[in-house]
């Protein structure tokens, strides 16, 4: 045999092996644990996120500039380009601001006279993205505002224009967001125009598809998508994106949001928010107090007492 | 065992760690919040699988155990799941490190991706079975493919820059952990 023996690891063995045993049971009753009561083991799983990103910020945020400064050298080539091309887009800019400005004065003299008082509670608290989620298949990003700033689970998160996520999972200085493009993301979402309501489901790519329409004939590719506010779970009315047709022609929502740019999210304080804090149950109807047939009354069977096999089937009759 | 043995095994498993800890924070770092079309070699794993291979006493059960279940929560995985197969696939690499070890570096590089092949495999199965949903297929399959091609590279890397390289085995002991 090509293994030496040592005679004096011989008793190690056994003992050795009985504690990975011990370990993978460990593990795997974590997994089933997970499997089994989910928002637990997620707020541990906050907790740990919590416990460890602090100790890398200090390296995050340089390693991340660094990193984005070599993205920009390298466009350095382009920058004549770039600096015709964001002339004549200023130049658009302008027009529009002004357009803007004068929009302004007229919604704030409008607001004015009708006494409009703006919900002082949709504010909002602007976090840093200090962690992506580091797993190709799961797409979430952490900012570091978390319990201590009073986020709660659910609430919306924005870039500067349009919506990028939910918060999903809160740490004490740190928490998560679900971006619109994961696979476990499902967002109500109402289209301008034709004003039908649809679910943004995300499906791992940077254009996620629309389910749920009711009548594809009436939405075009173009179309402005906003959040519904169905189920309570968003604000209505905050920009998603617009429709654009995938090459699989199915409709798919090109997001407003910069995705390849999180740097700041806006997390907005939206008064209520659904939180998910047990585990999922099935949604049937409210359990019928007596399971079987009516039980009859006792007066027209005119029994002294019922027979065994009744009262067990109708317990409480 | 003499003294000095002692501190360079626990000296190797700070290595180890350290390498552990650069490999997650080099994953976490918001460089790309796109969604991928291909999933890049999953390094952690093969630096386990590398570990477990070539100094299989750097690397002892429990800190694949610590540093896989950090990777799960971190990396938003299914807690405790990938980093039991991962356990299971470390102790049977190590039952045969010697004979690997003997069998050149192909034999060694076809253990491995077989390897990784099954803790990927076997994850999707459980997340199948346990109705997680699951990463699309695809994406895993690319990340099996790519992991599999970067243990060479990594092996030369580890040699270049850790001195973990083969060895004839009759010069050091096993180590049991």
């Amino acid at each position: 045999m090509a293994r030496p023996r040592h005679s004096g690891e011989d008793y190690a063995r056994p003992i050795r092996r009985l504690l990975v045993g011990l370990l993978l049971l460990a593990l795997l009753a974590l997994f089933a644990l997970w499997r089994i009561d989910s928002p637990r083991v997620e707020r541990m799983r906050a907790e740990v996120v919590d416990r460890v990103l602090p100790s890398f910020d200090w390296a995050l945020a340089p390693v991340t500039g660094l990193a984005t400064m070599a993205g920009n050298f390298q466009s350095y080539a382009h920058l004549h380009e770039q600096n015709q091309q964001l002339r004549r887009e200023l130049q658009q800019m302008r027009a529009w601001r002004e357009a803007a400005l004068q929009l302004e004065q007229e919604n704030a003299k409008l607001l004015d006279l009708n006494n409009v008082r703006l919900d002082p509670r949709l504010t909002y608290i602007t976090g840093v993205v200090m962690a992506d989620s580091g797993s190709p298949f799961r797409q979430s990003v952490l900012v570091n505002v978390g319990a201590r700033d009073g986020v709660l689970d659910g609430w919306p998160a924005m870039d500067g224009i349009g919506l990028v996520g939910r918060i999903s999972g809160v740490g004490h200085a740190s928490s998560r967001v679900l971006l619109l493009t994961d696979t476990s993301s499902r967002i109500p979402v109402t289209i301008q125009p034709s004003g039908q309501r649809a679910i943004l489901a995300g499906d791992n790519t940077i254009y996620p598809p629309i389910d749920f329409l009711e009548n594809p004939d009436l939405v075009r590719p173009g179309d402005r998508v906003v959040s519904s506010g169905d189920g309570g779970m968003f604000p209505a009315d905050l920009l998603v994106g617009q429709v654009t047709m995938g090459s699989d022609g199915r409709l798919r929502i090109r997001l407003a949001a910069d995705y390849e740019r999180l740097e700041f999210l806006r997390v907005l304080r939206s008064h209520q928010a659904e939180t998910v804090d047990e585990t999922g149950r099935l949604i049937v109807p409210e359990p019928r107090e007596v399971f079987g047939p009516p039980a009859p009354a006792p007066a027209s069977i005119g029994l002294a007492e019922p027979e065994p096999d009744q009262a067990a089937e109708a317990p409480d009759g | 065992m003499a003294s000095p043995r002692q501190a360079r095994l626990w000296l190797g498993r700070a290595g180890f760690a350290a390498l552990a800890m650069g490999l997650i924070f080099l994953r976490l770092l918001p460089l790309d919040t796109l969604p991928p079309r291909w999933a890049g070699p999953d390094l952690l794993l093969v630096a386990v699988l590398l570990w477990v291979v070539r100094r299989p006493g750097f690397l002892p059960v429990w800190m694949v155990a610590a540093v896989v279940l950090l990777a799960d929560f971190l990396f938003q995985r299914p807690p405790g799941l990938m980093a039991a197969l991962t356990v299971i696939a470390t102790e049977m690499l190590r039952r045969r490190h010697m004979r690997l070890r003997a069998g050149g570096f192909a034999a060694e590089w076809a253990a491995t991706s077989l390897a990784v092949a099954g803790v990927l495999a076997a994850t999707q199965m459980a997340l199948l079975i346990t109705v997680v949903p699951a990463p699309p297929l695809g994406l895993v399959a690319s990340q099996a493919v790519t992991t599999a091609l970067a243990y060479p590279l990594a092996a030369i890397a580890a040699r270049w820059l850790f001195r973990i390289g083969h060895r004839p085995t009759d010069s050091r002991r096993r180590i049991s952990v």
